[in-house]
């Protein structure tokens, strides 16, 4: 084995509110949606049922009514483990943790082929129900959350902050919806695909200021399995494969804000573990052929990119707006369509970042596909970019 | 230094819970007293106070006066809220760099706009089951 670690395979459920209202007669259920995802990614990645050896879960939010679901879709599937089996939890770190404990088993020789996969449905649970949950885990419950903060209102202060710092605009950050919305359009497993304006992003409701409702993720449910095998195992396929080529991860020991002031939008975490991934993988960001990032608003996908190098220092909302992340610009950012229109199915959004890397690497992209893309990164985070993991992933064809 | 203390009537949405060791912090504020902990190995402050210093772990911790003076780091308004808060929006909040080189997440009390690096002043805010603080712009 070469405990190098390859992604073979990759299959997700189109991201919907796949879940029914309470009062349904029939719902629609976690392991039975993530089965047939388990079986399109191992089909594809053309290893048998036998051949697998770890299962690297990401944990579901509360709203799964089944518990300790890792075990229980081993069950589901009758697939004995000699590898690992694990519920993994990050915040909406989650699902690339799962991809990180599944490569992990692959880089230690204890598994030739592992599953990281996870499945998470939460539509039918109000926001602002849901809202009750997530304001305790972005911020101190007895520090923060009496005040009312929310998720994305730290987001919300990023986007303000960016603005008065760069002499940037709403309007420069709006744009970022505009290009993932006309990514998304291509994109069939896309939540949200009608094509918008730049004056119809800037018309929606306020939902924390300066973004509006277009600016910020609609909620949905998605399922996801991406096939990891020892790249001996793909190299064996004679079918295109992703390779990892580097990662870095980087927690700044702060939870949404640092409590001695800091360059709140710098987002170091992203900086330092984007610094660690290119370099185990030999490259430099100038390297990188396209980026499929975790950021929930629009803001955050301008300032990851920035800290990932991708563009200059305060002129990522600018290049965004004059084209230069989109498909066919200079770096294509969030070709799937990202947070915003692809959707963000939280615990498994990083695992839909893979699907969408796998499908671009190997040339299964579609019309959405990124001329000559060879070398990608990936970024997932919790908090408010508080923690960061990188990948860069290589396309071998 | 006293902080200035708005009286509102009614309890508080969610209030934070408190321990022996917070009691303090939350006891001072009641009376418009805004302190924290500060190192007297490493010096510096912590927020919020906590038993030991976060930076070096030295349990040589001292409550330490704050002058409430500070800077609008940044801010937003809230129009899609959790439920509970839901009879309160749209509401601002915000983020202060003190002048003690601390950083604080908080209401703001301001009907327009503030400006960001502009000068903010923690006030203290009495509810009828105990104590917050929010920030507003000086005039």
């Amino acid at each position: 084995m070469t405990k190098n670690v390859a992604i073979i395979g990759a299959a997700a459920l189109p991201v919907r509110k796949w879940q029914r209202p309470p009062d349904s007669e029939t719902d629609v259920l976690e392991h039975e949606s993530l089965a047939q995802v388990v079986f399109e990614a191992v089909k594809m990645a053309g290893v048998e049922k036998r051949d697998i050896a770890s299962l690297a879960f990401a944990n579901p939010r509360p709203y799964t009514q089944q518990k300790y679901f890792a075990t229980f879709i081993a069950n589901y599937l009758r697939l004995p483990c000699t590898g690992s089996v694990a519920e993994i939890l990050g915040n909406g770190m989650t699902g690339a943790l799962s991809f990180e404990a599944a490569s992990n088993d692959i880089r230690l020789g204890r598994a030739r082929v592992a599953l990281a996969l996870g499945v998470n449905f939460e539509s039918a649970t109000p926001a602002i129900e849901h809202m009750m949950n997530s304001m305790k885990a972005t911020g101190d419950v007895d520090f923060h959350a009496p005040f009312g903060f929310t998720p994305i209102s730290w987001y919300a202060m990023d986007a303000a902050r960016y603005i008065h710092e760069f002499n940037s605009s709403r309007r420069e950050l709006a744009s970022v919806a505009v290009k993932n919305r006309r990514h998304a359009a291509m994109n069939p497993i896309a939540q949200l695909r009608k094509p918008i304006t730049l004056e119809e992003v800037l018309a929606q409701k306020p939902i924390v200021e300066p973004l509006g409702l277009f600016e910020v993720p609609p909620r949905g449910d998605g399922a996801a399995c991406i096939v990891l095998a020892d790249e001996e195992v793909a190299r064996a396929s004679g079918k295109p494969y992703v390779r990892v080529r580097g990662r870095g991860f980087f927690h700044e020991g702060a939870h949404q804000i640092n409590e001695v002031p800091n360059d709140m939008i710098a987002l170091v975490s992203a900086q330092t573990a984007g610094e660690a991934a290119y370099r185990e993988a030999g490259v430099t960001a100038a390297d990188i052929d396209l980026a499929e990032l975790y950021a929930p608003c629009t803001i955050i996908e301008v300032l990851a990119s920035e800290a990932l190098q991708l563009c200059p220092r305060g002129q990522g909302a600018r290049l965004c707006a004059e084209g230069y992340t989109s498909i066919g610009g200079k770096v294509p950012i969030a070709p799937s369509g990202g947070l915003q229109s692809r959707g963000h199915p939280a615990h498994v959004t990083p695992l839909y970042s893979f699907l969408e890397i796998f499908e671009q690497l190997t040339g299964r992209a579609g019309e959405r596909q990124v001329g000559d893309a060879r070398l990608a990164v990936t970024s997932a985070e919790l908090g408010n970019y508080n923690a960061a993991l990188v990948h860069v992933l290589e396309g071998v064809r | 230094m006293s902080l200035p203390i708005i009286t509102i009537d009614r309890v508080r949405i969610f209030p934070p819970r408190m321990t022996d060791f917070s009691r303090r912090f939350w006891r001072s504020l009641a009376v418009g007293t805004f302190e924290t902990t500060r190192c007297e190995a490493c010096g510096l402050y912590s927020f919020p106070p906590k038993p030991f210093c976060p930076h070096c772990w030295s349990k040589q911790i001292v409550w330490s006066l704050l002058s409430g003076q500070g800077r609008l780091y940044s801010q937003t308004v809230i129009h899609a809220a959790p439920a509970a808060f839901m009879a309160e929006v749209p509401y601002r909040v915000g983020i202060v760099d003190l002048d003690e080189n601390v950083r604080v997440a908080t209401r703001i009390l301001a009907d327009e706009e503030p400006r960001l690096d502009g000068p903010v002043e923690i006030v203290g805010l009495k509810y009828l089951d105990g104590p917050l603080f929010a920030a507003r712009p000086v005039k």
